[in-house]
């Protein structure tokens, strides 16, 4: 058959990776999102969003991209994926109204044999509900990452495909667009698929758990994750693509939102979460490790200090700032003053009363006790030891993510906390700084 | 439910009804709080025995409903143990109970302990499973649902490790009873080879925190811990070090099985993020010279 007219319904950071991706692959497609203001961007070529290589993929694949705040132009499609985000709440549970009522709109305005695709973040039970024919029906598992968005939509390991049916071959405009990716698909019940989405999750979460609780105690007994892990990874029934950084509890919000269903499903059928909830403690805990670093190696003996704090964003690459482990240590650091930069979020974000916004990583160390680097960003591991030292009024670094090369940040003088590695004393220096 | 508090700015309470003012912690509180220019009731058990019939009414006549309640009044396991202390206790709780469902005052603090949690919890926080293993800490969970069952008034619910001082009262194993060894035998005995790691808190820093809690009358659950745990053997080389003449540490045979007690005290520092714990060589000191006065 002719290569499929593929629409995107719902154009937030799931959506127009997809759409671009689709596009790049050679398909026309249509997005669609019902505020105007995104799609006035989206044409232009100026996504809100940062995500590598977006913007250079959108321009290149501008001809092939339609955007519009209109639903019937969907009716042309020959599959439409509801592409939306789902926000979630304070609990980490999802809100699907917006869903339901995007899905009531696309349906509005769905061709007669054009296929349904919902690529959200849905509870098991939530496709098999949507009163739509189910052979036209199916969702499809995201693995969307912040920051990798482009290249996991480009390149995915395989489609998880939840049919009503499977064991029936997909219509053939939908086959054909998958099968164009040159990955695996994988058809199963709808339920199946969408536990598979949690299930990936939930393995990615056990990873990270494993590595926070052992990064905590290598902190404590003189070990070094750093040393350890590539070794974990050489073992095959871990893997090299393991999840084995350690981290300040789990970010996002994604996977908190699938651990919720988990232990929501668990308690209403009578099954064991108990381990999804040690999960969720030990993401609590770890959370506040560069709160308690703070205390331990500046705040106790210094009420007056002023804290760097270099990164808002949750995770490097991204502007998103939900559940971001910065703005909570921001939140926790009231009486302090801070000095603060992020490359993409502006310091307004956080709530505090005595934020100064830096030009700069550097510039947020000048005059500072201690920094922190709560984000990742490549930028800042660009920053000197040395020029850091000269900068600082303080001797403490605090680095979670081992973005600096700790001995170098001791050669300097400087004291460097970081995750899975005990705390590292600065060398004396045998000539003054300046402050 | 983590502590928040209901000033966001520290204002003295009006009038503090201190329950078991005479006792170690009371003392130190009330200190602290006539320091502060507050106006203290103090109440010990000769001024009303909250274990004895009537009690709920003599103790309601007394509550106005700016006070803010402080319920430090418990038999503890070097005073009693076993069902007796466990009930006596139960009805020193029930009364005050009374009082509250009668009058509800600004603010109630409630003193609970770290016994609440059982010893195989690992590291603490105000989010671990509260499961006693024991009467003692069974009645201080106890103690705790009927004090907030019983009253409207914001409830800060603080539970304890191990506190030390000069003027400690009770003699439990810890740096008093470890320094009174010292001072009179020239000699430590350890349970074992003091395996035992503890958190010991300076009743300094609890009087702090209790003052801290009432001024911002906060409410929920807060641990009173250091964050920094130690073994009994390392505690006990600390404390002889604190003489001048040589002090002997000696271990017995174990027991018991070792067990550990650490805390996450993440949220003192979100509570009262400017509060400093006294390091334990420096509190350690303190009570030291505080005995020797």
């Amino acid at each position: 058959m002719s290569r499929p007219l593929v629409g995107f319904a719902g154009m937030t950071h799931l959506g127009i990776n997809s759409a671009v991706a689709a596009a790049d692959w050679g398909f026309e497609t249509v997005c669609f999102d019902p505020d105007a203001g995104i799609v006035s961007e989206l044409e232009s070529g100026k996504p809100a969003m940062v995500e590598p290589g977006l913007p250079e993929l959108l321009r290149q694949n501008r001809e092939r991209m339609t955007f519009t705040t209109e639903p019937m132009e969907l009716s042309r499609c020959d599959v439409v994926y509801i592409s939306s985000d789902v926000p979630t709440d304070d609990q980490g549970e999802s809100e699907l109204s917006g869903i339901r009522a995007l899905v009531d709109t696309v349906t509005e305005a769905l061709g007669p044999h054009a296929v349904l695709v919902i690529l959200c973040q849905v509870p098991p039970g939530f496709t098999r509900a949507l009163a739509l024919p189910q052979e036209r029906l199916y969702y499809q598992v995201e693995t969307l990452i912040f920051g990798r968005a482009v290249e996991r939509a480009m390149h995915p390991e395989q489609f998880v495909v939840g049919c009503a049916a499977p064991e029936q071959a997909l219509p053939p405009a939908y086959g054909t667009f998958l099968s164009s990716f040159g990955c695996p698909v994988v058809p199963m019940g709808y339920e199946s698929a969408e536990l598979t989405k949690i299930g990936i999750n939930c393995c990615l979460v056990a990873s990270l758990t494993v590595a926070n609780t052992l990064a905590e105690l290598c902190e404590r007994v003189g070990a070094d994750w750093g040393e350890m892990a590539p070794a974990l990874k050489l073992d095959r029934r871990i893997g090299p693509h393991a999840y084995l950084a350690p981290g300040l509890g789990l970010g996002g919000g994604n996977l908190e939102r699938d651990l919720a269903t988990v232990c929501r499903l668990a308690d209403a059928h009578g099954s064991d979460a108990g381990v999804v909830r040690a999960w969720l403690n030990n993401s609590s805990h770890r959370r506040d490790w560069a709160l308690r670093a703070l205390h331990r190696g500046v705040l106790a003996e210094n009420p007056r200090a002023v804290i760097g704090v270099l990164g808002l964003a949750y995770k490097e690459n991204t502007r998103s700032t939900k559940n971001s482990p910065s703005l909570a240590l921001i939140a926790e650091l009231q009486p302090w003053r801070l000095r603060v930069h992020d490359p993409a979020v502006p310091a307004s974000v956080a709530v505090h009363p005595n934020a100064t916004e830096c030009a700069s990583p550097l510039e947020v160390a000048r005059g500072a006790d201690a920094l922190v680097i709560m984000t990742p960003w490549p930028a800042f591991r660009h920053l000197q030891a040395h020029d850091l030292a000269r900068s600082m009024t303080g001797r403490t670094v605090i680095d979670p993510y081992h973005v600096l090369n700790g001995s170098a940040v001791t050669a300097a003088g400087l004291d460097y906390f970081t995750l899975g590695a005990p705390p590292m004393q600065g060398r004396p220096q045998s000539y003054p700084y300046d402050a | 439910m983590m502590l928040d508090h209901l000033n966001e700015q520290p204002l003295n309470p009006t009038r503090v009804v201190l329950l078991g003012a005479g006792g170690f912690i009371g003392c130190a509180l009330g200190s602290v709080l006539e320091g502060a220019g507050v106006e203290v009731l103090p109440m010990g058990s000769a001024d009303l025995d909250l274990s004895t019939a009537g009690a709920a009414g003599r103790l309601a006549a007394i509550l106005q409903p700016h006070d803010a309640v402080v319920m430090l009044a418990a038999l503890t396991p070097d005073k009693m143990r076993g069902p007796e202390a466990f009930f006596a206790n139960l009805r020193m709780a029930e009364n005050l109970c009374g009082a509250l469902e009668r009058v509800t005052p600004a603010h109630v603090v409630y003193m609970s302990s770290d016994a609440v949690y059982p010893m195989d919890t690992g590291l603490i926080s105000e989010t671990s499973c509260a499961q006693p293993d024991d009467l003692y800490g069974t009645m201080h969970l106890t103690r705790e649902m009927l004090v907030r069952s019983a009253t409207e008034a914001p409830v800060a619910l603080l539970r304890s490790t191990l506190v030390y001082g000069a003027e400690d009262t009770h003699n439990s194993y810890g740096p008093n009873r470890l320094r009174r060894m010292a001072h009179k035998d020239g000699k430590i005995t350890l349970f074992g080879e003091g395996e035992e790691t503890r958190d010991h808190i300076l009743i300094d820093d609890v009087a702090t925190l209790l003052m801290r809690v009432l001024q911002h009358r906060s409410r929920g659950t807060l641990n009173l811990a250091t964050g920094r745990s130690i073994s009994y053997a390392e505690l006990a080389r600390k404390v002889a070090a604190l003489f001048q003449q040589p002090v002997e540490i000696v271990g017995t045979s174990r027991q018991n099985p070792i067990t550990h007690r650490h805390f996450d005290v993440t949220a003192i520092h979100k509570a009262f993020p400017t509060f400093r714990f006294t390091p334990l060589d420096e509190g350690l000191a303190t009570a030291h010279a505080g005995m020797l006065r």
